[in-house]
């Protein structure tokens, strides 16, 4: 009984939960979905790409996000990522980016990385207020619990490029090319 | 209160984050798709008028003309497939059970207008855009 109250209260520490509201997650989040987050920054070079973090915005919200672009890596978002001017392809995403959220980065600096939510169409990210250091980076998703339907574990999706070297391809024609 | 609340009560944590965006999200208008279409029409009239530049001014007329219609013709392709992509649903799809051909037209019928010049391709694309704005609306009765 006491190992489990120590159990517990040590995972307490390193994991805490909250509740999903807003849409720019969708559809990997839904609004009202509980999460379990993993406490803290990871430590340098430990941050997977694909991973949803979370963090402070600069209103004092948390907030929770993708993590995109890694530390070196030159960055474009236009309708779809180019990263190393590779599109990115991203079976997690929907919508697309409105030609006013356009941007890029020629090089994200050490330590720095490129945040987006997975509704492109409707999500205030990296692509508005900038890359972002990774000690800003206060918890990682790891587990939904409710509802229980969609209970699991919140995974990093394998990161994977199409070839197509087109700059602007909308991402459903990339998808075509790959073949994915 | 069901059981299921009174469970998803017992178990809510209490911090939220939020998936925000704080640009105005949602709102969805297939107005600037319709006046792409009809700024495609307009300048292939107003090409059709200036007929065939003679001097340096003509020319940068026409490019202008040219310039403006086929920007207009990517902003369509643009707008409908936000719509399209982002505004319609798949309930939507039950009510519209060819919305994928419409928007796949006006993809192709916006890329034969901007290439050509031609008032008939104009009107088609005009007439598909009008088309998919009315679905838009209804999908809102």
């Amino acid at each position: 009984m006491l190992a489990a109250l120590a159990a517990m209260c040590s995972l307490r520490g390193r994991y805490y939960r909250v509740e999903v509201a807003g849409d720019s997650m969708r559809p990997t989040l839904r609004p009202g979905e509980f999460l379990v987050l993993r406490r803290g920054a990871p430590a340098p070079g430990r941050v997977d790409p694909g991973s949803i973090v979370a963090l402070h915005d600069a209103t004092g919200r948390l907030i929770l996000k993708r993590v995109i672009g890694l530390p070196g890596e030159s960055l474009r978002v236009g309708r779809s990522v180019l990263i190393n001017r590779r599109p990115l392809i991203e079976t997690y995403a929907q919508g697309e980016t409105p030609q006013a959220q356009f941007r890029g980065a020629n090089q994200l600096a050490e330590d720095e990385y490129f945040l987006i939510g997975d509704n492109r169409g409707a999500s205030t990210d990296s692509r508005d207020f900038g890359p972002v250091r990774r000690e800003r980076i206060e918890g990682t998703a790891a587990f939904r619990y409710w509802p229980l339907r969609r209970l699991g574990r919140i995974g990093t999706p394998r990161r994977e490029f199409g070839t197509a070297a087109a700059d602007d391809l909308p991402l459903g024609m990339i998808r075509a090319r790959t073949g994915n | 209160m069901n059981i299921r609340d009174r469970v998803a009560s017992l178990l809510r944590p209490n911090e939220v984050a939020h998936a925000h965006c704080d640009i105005p999200c949602g709102i969805y208008h297939p107005h600037i798709a319709q006046q792409g279409a009809e700024s495609v029409e307009r300048m292939c009239v107003l090409i059709g008028e200036l007929g065939t530049p003679s001097d340096a001014a003509g020319h940068a007329t026409l490019s202008r003309y040219v310039a403006e219609k086929e920007k207009a013709a990517e902003l369509v392709k643009h707008e409908v497939r936000i719509l399209w992509g982002d505004y319609f649903k798949p309930p939507h799809l039950e009510m519209f059970p060819d919305l994928h051909d419409k928007a796949w037209n006006i993809m192709k019928l916006a890329g034969t207008a901007r290439g050509s010049v031609s008032i008939d391709d104009a009107k088609a694309l005009r007439a598909a855009v009008d088309e998919f704005a009315d679905m838009f609306w209804k999908s809102k009765e």
